[in-house]
């Protein structure tokens, strides 16, 4: 199994085939195409083609649950947002009166877009870090040729992180250890005891910022002077390669965004006249 | 051999302490040579450590008074990052050397730091890859793997930068017996195959008496003892008045030494011990009768 | 000959906040790699509480009901300056992404965490206040920035941003600038104090401690 941001992935999976730069830039532009497209069955659909590709690349899609509870109350409050404090809009159309607040039509057909238009983004990113190991975001980095000190403090940042964890169940289990537990505890509690675990935390990682900068240095790694400038030879690149497929897949994520934006701009596609999931909307709630 | 290492009457004493960590230390240490230098808790082992290394002055604040020359050349006259090429250092938390995402990229850090081209670096990977025994490591997380491995990535990824001097702190400190075993076979192999100096700050003497050249004692900052290693050890007294503890075979042997028993050169490894106690045993067994056949 | 002795009297209990900023005649405060360090382990720790924060206490696109990585970015930067501005800029972006925060909303939040944690670092520097927070001074000094820095925070966020990509109707958004403007500010409450003050007098004498903006 190889790690990635979010779990572990198949060592088999045919997404270790494309190379890291081409996942990048899925991630940043197929994240602007719901920008450009009001139709709700659009993004449905794009979400579920991001889905289908995590499954296509054996990502475990239990890591999926951790977003279930977060993509419902997030949708919970856009449509409390647009319709219970979406404010008194005689111009709008009546579609239900509930304990004496108007839910106007306009506004429901506005939460849904708005959240037809957030779930495909929030699915881009998970599907980036559900199948890109820390390696590939550096190695994507470098092949854009993001200065080596900002690839390297991304990666130390990921390795904190890591020890951060690792140190908050140390800290945690010594704690426990000492008789205090927060399980089932009210969120007052938690949050005054947190602030005990917070305390350790820091100190820990700033004895380790003594040993992590000692050890950078005892490797020759400067930050200044004439050892920064030394040409790097970025070893981990010669493991990937660009090849003809990753530029055909990078020209077609290119090429359908182009797409995308004549079709809106251009021939008024994606737009919410046009929208049957709108027009069925309207007509089950009429 | 010309010295490596200079040191001339040299103190430091960090910022906020009232005593000093090292204190008028006076030190020559030839190029090719594997020197332990032992001592208790606080007496400055590590302090040395990093003053040779440029950590000290550089990373911490405090008094420095006297030299500390690498290859005629004061410690403070290198520019960053030009003593690390001449000397290495093997921390004793091998988690807190890792900053990089596998072994392999841990291992080639140091290299790219140095600018060696793509070929160099593969050629040098593969050369420590094989002498610390860490190929079916490489892609690994180096934080993924046991004590002793890392221990062993931590050694491979200094000695890839093919430093003159490398010091080792406490290496094993933190690893169990077989793992301990087989860094000092790295070392072992080091000995005999390069011409590294290398400078080994242990606890654990098992290991490090039969290696070792010459062994230095610290003790409150202070140089008590230095010495060609089987003169060192036969100034047990001191040694064991400054807490230090021998191998067990040695003692044994020097307790042997002390009822009259045994009166040559102390043993350094279990086989030179049993050699001993075999001589003294031969003395001390009475003459048999003379054996007849027939 | 005496090299490196930092001319700060005394030991560090005694000195005053006007020392503890101060650079002194001759002291020597290079650039070094301990920065680069500090900065990405800030990261790592503000990505980690943050995104703790962000999942635990969601009001939706990361804006939280009690956002515990107001802690990691504004006592960073008090303590480590230029570097901890950075790293509190960084870090939510990375901790919302794991929350489910789309990229580009995550993007366009950066103003808003830069501002949270440049102010009060500028202002503890400026006003000279003591990070080891000694006087009624030093804590008004904190509480002061942390109210400003987060209103800000909670105007350019649901207003520009959330409302900018059309995510939110005018009428919600008074919602999303309290809820912003109240998750750090009552986390800020609870952890930037007892953080300062239980740890300040140690990371002041460590040689990552940022006096001015970059050492």
């Amino acid at each position: 199994m190889n790690k990635t941001l979010l779990g572990y992935v198949p060592e088999q999976s045919p997404i270790y085939a494309v190379h890291p730069f081409v996942k990048l830039f899925f991630l940043l532009v197929v994240s602007l195409f719901p920008m450009f497209i009001a139709s709700p069955e659009w993004n449905l659909a794009l979400m579920l083609f991001i889905l289908g590709l995590m499954w296509l690349s054996r990502v475990d899609m239990r890591v999926l649950r951790i977003y279930v509870p977060m993509v419902i109350s997030m949708g919970s409050v856009i449509f409390l947002s647009y319709t219970v404090l979406g404010g008194v809009h005689p111009e709008f159309g009546l579609a239900a009166r509930i304990a004496g607040v108007n839910i106007y039509w306009e506004r429901i057909r506005d939460a849904s877009v708005v959240y037809a238009r957030i779930l495909p983004m929030i699915f881009t990113m998970v599907f980036f870090l559900s199948t890109s190991r820390e390696r590939d975001v550096i190695v994507a980095m470098r092949s854009v040729r993001i200065p080596f000190v900002v690839t390297y403090v991304f990666a130390m940042a990921l390795r904190a992180a890591g020890m951060v964890l690792e140190d908050f169940q140390i800290v945690r289990q010594a704690e426990q250890a000492r008789g205090f537990d927060t399980a089932g505890k009210s969120i007052p509690y938690r949050i005054r005891k947190y602030v005990m675990y917070m305390i350790p935390l820091f100190a820990l990682s700033l004895r380790r910022s003594e040993e992590f900068a000692n050890a950078l240095l005892a490797r020759g790694y400067a930050f200044t002077g004439e050892a920064s400038r030394v040409k790097r030879a970025d070893y981990v690149l010669t493991h990937y390669s660009f090849r003809p497929a990753d530029l055909l897949l990078t020209a077609a994520i290119g090429l359908a965004f182009a797409a995308l934006l004549v079709l809106r701009f251009g021939f008024g596609y994606f737009e919410l006249e046009r929208s049957w999931f709108i027009a069925w909307l309207k007509t089950a709630l009429d | 051999m010309a010295p490596i290492i200079e040191i001339q009457n040299y103190s430091w004493r960090y910022s906020y302490a009232k005593m000093p960590a090292l204190n008028g230390i006076n030190l020559i240490i030839e190029e090719g040579a594997f020197v332990g230098i032992i001592g208790p808790n606080g007496s400055g082992k590590t302090t040395l450590a990093y003053s040779l290394d440029g950590l000290i002055p550089s990373q911490y604040r405090g008094i420095k008074q006297g030299a500390v020359n690498i290859l005629g050349r004061e410690v403070e006259a290198y520019p960053a990052g030009a003593l690390q090429k001449l000397v290495g250092v093997v921390f004793s938390d091998p988690e807190a050397q890792f900053t990089a995402m596998t072994v392999e990229d841990e291992l080639v850090f140091g290299m790219e730091n140095l600018g060696l081209s793509v070929p160099e670096i593969r050629e040098r990977l593969e050369w420590v890859t094989e002498l610390a025994e860490l190929g079916h490591l490489l892609e690994k997380p180096p934080y993924e793997i046991s004590g002793g491995q890392k221990q062993r990535v931590a050694l491979a990824a200094v000695l890839a930068m093919t430093p003159r001097v490398m010091i080792l702190d406490e290496p094993t400190s933190m690893l169990d017996p077989v793992s301990r075993k087989r860094v000092f076979d790295v070392l072992v192999r080091l000995k005999e195959e390069q011409r590294n100096t290398i400078i080994v700050i242990e606890h654990n003497l098992e290991n490090l008496a039969s290696l070792a050249d010459r062994m230095i004692l610290l003790s409150n900052g202070e140089l008590l003892l230095e010495d060609e290693t089987h003169a060192f050890f036969e100034k047990m007294d001191l040694l064991l008045e400054n807490g230090i503890h021998p191998p067990g075979a040695m003692l044994f042997i020097h307790r042997l030494m002390q009822e009259g028993y045994y009166a040559s050169r102390l043993p350094l490894t279990v086989d030179e011990a049993a050699a001993c106690l075999t001589e003294v045993v031969a003395r001390l067994k009475p003459p048999g009768p003379a054996s007849s056949r027939g | 000959m005496a090299t490196h002795a930092p001319s700060i009297p005394g030991a560090p209990g005694k000195m005053t906040a006007e020392q503890i900023w101060s650079v002194e005649a001759g002291e020597r405060r290079p650039v070094g790699v301990i920065h680069i360090v500090i900065l990405a382990l800030l990261i790592g720790i503000g990505f980690v509480v943050g995104a703790f924060g962000s999942i635990s206490f969601p009001l939706g696109f990361g804006v939280n009901f009690f956002w515990t990585g107001i802690a990691v970015q504004q006592v960073g930067a008090i303590w480590f300056g230029a570097w901890g501005v950075l790293a509190g800029t960084i870090f939510p972006f990375f901790s919302n992404a794991v929350a489910g925060t789309p990229f580009y909303i995550s993007l366009a939040y950066v103003p808003a965490n830069a501002v949270q944690a440049f102010l009060p670092a500028w202002a503890f520097r400026f006003f000279k206040a003591d990070p080891r927070l000694q006087s009624g001074r030093d804590y008004l000094i904190l509480l002061a920035t942390m109210i400003v820095s987060s209103a800000f925070g909670a105007l350019w966020s649901p207003l520009v941003v959330l409302r900018g990509f059309g995510l939110l109707t005018t009428e919600s958004v008074p919602l999303f600038i309290w809820g912003w403007f109240g998750g750090n500010v009552i986390a800020g409450l609870v952890f930037n104090f007892i953080l300062l003050k239980a740890l300040s007098g140690v990371v002041i004498r460590t040689p990552s401690f940022v006096k001015r903006w970059l050492s």
